[in-house]
């Protein structure tokens, strides 16, 4: 792979649910430490685009590269792809069985083969990087929703992947948790990490993005950068969703 | 959280006495107290033939503990698969587990004991006991197999997407994220089912399986007490029980850990 080429590469993908086309004719690129904001109003594709950056969705036609692997290429071991793509979750989805250092240091000791010791420390690390070392010992359950959502940024980071994944982080939190979800996605910004960001937090997409993309029925409608975007979008449609949002 | 308070309700078997439920745990203690100073009482009054009784039956003790526990582990792994078969999408799987917990449904467990005792019988020469605990495994393990479909399938499905997002595979995911879960939900009907097998395995005293019931049996017709002889047998079933649900309650208390907060 060249190293001015994409990390991700999305080329031409349709997807159907039975007979509903949720995704129309779609391309995007990222590149490697960019922060790309996906926008869009409530059904219009964002959560099934970003699910079919590391299959979690199938596509029905197109093709996607991750890092040069085809996600289709029935030789490449989709397992490993997906090790190097972290995801963040509305509801969080935190291994409810397990700590909060357990939900940490499962995968790298399983998938990793990493040892016991060096796994904690390694979580312990992350934990302090969001903030919550205190709650290591701690249940999901016992913490709150933006603590939750922060933990779930550390346990898919522990996998040390190339590009994080986010599926509205914060529209499952009480408003005043939404600032330290927030925080800490800006922090792993401005380290460099590859971010793709469904979110409708518009200050974020601002202050963050490099390339905002705006869907509607399934399509990319529009792609620009954030003050272009929001100071003179394009299409009619984009404008109609910024006046209802702002 | 109430979708994780959700237990399956499949009946049969004793009741589990919740440590919550103030007015079963004092029946549980009633009926224990109540069992255990009949088993004392009786036989130090009436010795004869009461304390005979007690000293005929302990081997069958033995053999129905045997039975019950080779029964349900075996039972729990055909479960686990057929739970598993019943769940998968490939479709000659799932109608093979679909088709075995079907038929095991429809035909009663003491006609399945004669089937499989003289069919197998007749095929393999094995010892009427290892043929007893295949007839019970094989008939539990369809019981089994809908408790894990219902356990498997009660866990969100958000916790699947997460592990595979890691990088698990499928079955690292059941194996580290929804089967540890699940057993939560699972525990309760299979200690209900384990309860439901141990008083099942009486059947297989028509077996020439010397079990507790065999044992009653044997004393009964030689002594002739049938009144008595029965009256202790129905009381130890009844003591074992008792345990085994207080147990099972316990041991259900401990895996919920995770749930308070
Ligand atoms: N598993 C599914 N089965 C059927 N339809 C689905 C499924 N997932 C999403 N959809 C439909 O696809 C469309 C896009 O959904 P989604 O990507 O979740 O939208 P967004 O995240 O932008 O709100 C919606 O109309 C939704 O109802
Ligand atoms: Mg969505």
């Amino acid at each position: 792979m060249n190293a001015a080429d994409p990390i991700i590469k999305i080329r031409h993908i349709n997807k159907y649910f039975g007979s509903f086309k949720a995704l129309d004719d779609v391309s995007l690129d990222v590149n490697l430490g960019e922060k790309v904001v996906v926008l869009g109003p409530s059904g219009s594709g964002k959560s099934t685009l970003l699910r079919t950056i590391n299959r979690l969705e199938t596509i029905s036609s197109g093709s996607i590269i991750v890092d040069g692997h085809d996600l289709y290429d029935p030789d490449e071991d989709i397992n490993r792809i997906r090790m190097e793509l972290g995801m963040v979750f509305q509801n969080f989805n935190l291994f409810k069985h397990k700590t909060v250092l357990e939900n940490l240091t499962l995968a790298p000791i399983k998938l990793k083969k990493m040892e016991k010791g060096r796994a904690e420390a390694m979580a312990y690390e992350l934990l302090d990087k969001v903030g919550i070392r205190d709650r290591a010992n701690h249940y999901p359950i016992q913490l709150s929703g933006g603590q939750q959502q922060r933990v779930a940024i550390a346990r898919a980071l522990a996998m040390e992947p190339k590009i994080m994944l986010f599926d509205e982080p914060t529209s499952a939190l009480d408003p005043e948790m939404i600032g330290e979800v927030l925080e800490v996605m800006i922090t792993l910004a401005r380290e460099g990490m590859t971010m793709v960001v469904v979110t409708h937090e518009m200050g974020f997409a601002r202050e963050v993005a490099d390339q905002v993309v705006f869907m509607d029925g399934g399509a990319i409608v529009e792609e620009a950068s954030p003050d272009s975007f929001f100071d003179h979008p394009v299409h009619a449609r984009t404008r109609l969703f910024l006046d209802q949002i702002l | 959280m109430s979708d994780q308070k959700q237990k399956i309700e499949i009946g049969d078997g004793a009741a589990i006495p919740d440590p919550e439920d103030k007015g079963l745990i004092s029946a549980w203690w009633i009926a224990l107290i109540g069992t255990v100073s009949l088993l004392i009482i009786l036989p130090l009054l009436k010795p004869d033939p009461y304390a005979r009784i007690l000293s005929f039956v302990p081997d069958g003790i033995l053999v129905t503990f045997k039975v019950t526990i080779a029964s349900i582990s075996l039972a729990l792994v055909i479960g686990l698969l057929t739970g598993l078969g019943r769940l998968s999408k490939n479709r000659f799987i799932n109608l093979v587990a679909s088709l075995y917990v079907e038929i095991v449904r429809g035909v009663p467990l003491l006609v399945q004991l004669f089937y499989i005792y003289f069919a197998l019988g007749r095929i393999v020469r094995v010892p009427d006991i290892v043929a007893a605990v295949i007839a019970m495994a094989f008939c539990y393990g369809a019981y089994m197999g809908e408790v894990f479909r219902a356990g498997i399938k009660s866990i969100d499905h958000g916790q699947t997407e997460a592990s595979l997002s890691l990088g698990f595979n499928r079955r690292q995911t059941m194996a580290y994220v929804v089967l540890p879960q699940a057993w939560r939900t699972i525990l309760p009907p299979v200690g209900n089912e384990f309860i439901a097998l141990l008083k099942d395995t009486s059947l297989v005293s028509i077996l020439a399986v010397a079990d507790i019931l065999r044992r009653g049996r044997e004393y009964a017709s030689e002594s002739f007490n049938y009144f008595e002889t029965y009256t202790m047998i129905a009381l130890i079933y009844l003591l074992i029980t008792l345990v085994l649900s207080r147990l099972i309650a316990n041991m259900e208390h401990r895996l919920s850990h995770y749930e308070r907060r």
